[in-house]
């Protein structure tokens, strides 16, 4: 089985159809999946803060990670399946778009930049415990991990711009619309709204 | 640009709700208990102030971009009113705390009522999540969205 015949029976699946036949599943995905990953990009955010030194600072780095990683993966975990639900709806679409391939790149790349943290960093971690100031590879580690969570963010949004077939109820309402069916008489300078 | 607009909308969403999360998750004893309620608050609550100023901005440019995708929604309008009841419940929270630290550290996030607000305030910004991703779909509210009349 080659993989645009995996792909297509991803797509065949009794869950992807239900998925794509119902009027409300993928917005609801869609909502849980945003949730979701606020919650990552927000509680990665604060670890990646206090290693930064610009918050949390009083507070000791350990006691923040026990305290706050476990909501995270959590929220991982609710991001990643909503994720692959909505995958299965168009997964040859999906797959092939680069947007989405830079997507999964660049949270490969974070995973990799945390488990770097972990090897080295992060093993001296009882030492900086409970200073402000942390080694210059926490800080670097910290601002790779931002840059790429924001990125994960941006792509995300993009795959729905990018994946037409995907999610065709998507700004469809607005689309037969436009300002002067709104206010009739007015400008009569086409002012119709971007699609998306 | 509609898309950047959004996307640092969805940042600022996710610094919301966890500021709002980790205040809550405080407030039922589930994280952040070597912290006072105080330092927690002071950590998170101008977080949450100042990404709400940004959420206002996109906000606004994106509805000037899309007037019409925007406004002619009941997710839209739905949204915003529980936006202002998000926000005025964490305003008078945050308020009251300062007030009364003391008391509030002592007994009143004991009480259930508090509690119970902690999780139904939680719950509102969720719904801010649904109702954000929905303007997009407000066809699903049927004859309930204005655009339905039109």
């Amino acid at each position: 089985m080659n993989i645009s015949e995996v792909l297509k029976s991803i797509e065949n699946t009794d869950i992807a159809s239900s998925i794509r036949d119902s009027l409300f599943l993928f917005p609801m995905l869609e909502s849980v999946h945003v949730m979701g990953l606020a919650l990552v990009f927000g509680t990665i955010a604060i670890i990646d803060l206090r290693l930064l030194g610009l918050a949390s600072t009083h507070r000791p780095f350990r006691s923040m990670t026990s305290d706050i990683l476990k909501w995270t993966w959590m929220a991982f975990t609710i991001t990643f399946l909503t994720g692959a639900l909505m995958f299965t709806t168009n997964a040859t679409v999906y797959f092939h778009n680069p947007v989405f391939q830079a997507k999964m790149a660049v949270l490969l790349l974070a995973g990799i930049n945390m488990g770097i943290f972990e090897l080295t960093s992060g093993r001296t971690r009882r030492q900086w415990d409970t200073s402000a100031s942390t080694p210059v590879a926490a800080k670097t580690a910290a601002v790779i991990s931002l840059v790429l969570w924001i990125s994960v963010i941006f792509l995300g949004r993009w795959i729905g711009f990018t994946t037409t077939r995907t999610s065709p109820k998507e700004e469809a309402a607005p689309s037969e619309l436009n300002l002067d069916d709104l206010f009739p008489g007015a400008a009569d300078d086409s002012t119709t709204p971007n699609k998306k | 640009m509609i898309p950047t607009i959004q996307s640092i909308h969805i940042a600022g969403i996710g610094i919301v709700l966890t500021s709002v999360f980790m205040m809550d998750l405080r407030i039922l004893g589930l994280a952040g208990k070597d912290q006072t309620l105080r330092q927690t608050t002071q950590r998170f609550g101008p977080w949450l102030m100042w990404s709400l100023v940004a959420l206002l901005v996109t906000g606004v440019l994106m509805v000037i971009g899309e007037p019409v995708r925007e406004l002619v929604t009941v997710s839209f309008w739905l949204k915003m009113f529980l936006v202002a009841v998000g926000t005025l419940v964490a305003a008078i929270f945050l308020r009251a705390l300062r007030n009364n630290e003391q008391g509030w550290e002592d007994r009143i996030t004991k009480r259930f009522s508090i509690k119970l607000m902690a999780i139904l305030t939680f719950l509102v910004w969720l719904a801010v999540v649904v109702l954000g991703r929905l303007i997009a779909y407000d066809h699903i509210w049927g004859a309930w969205s204005p655009a339905h009349r039109l």
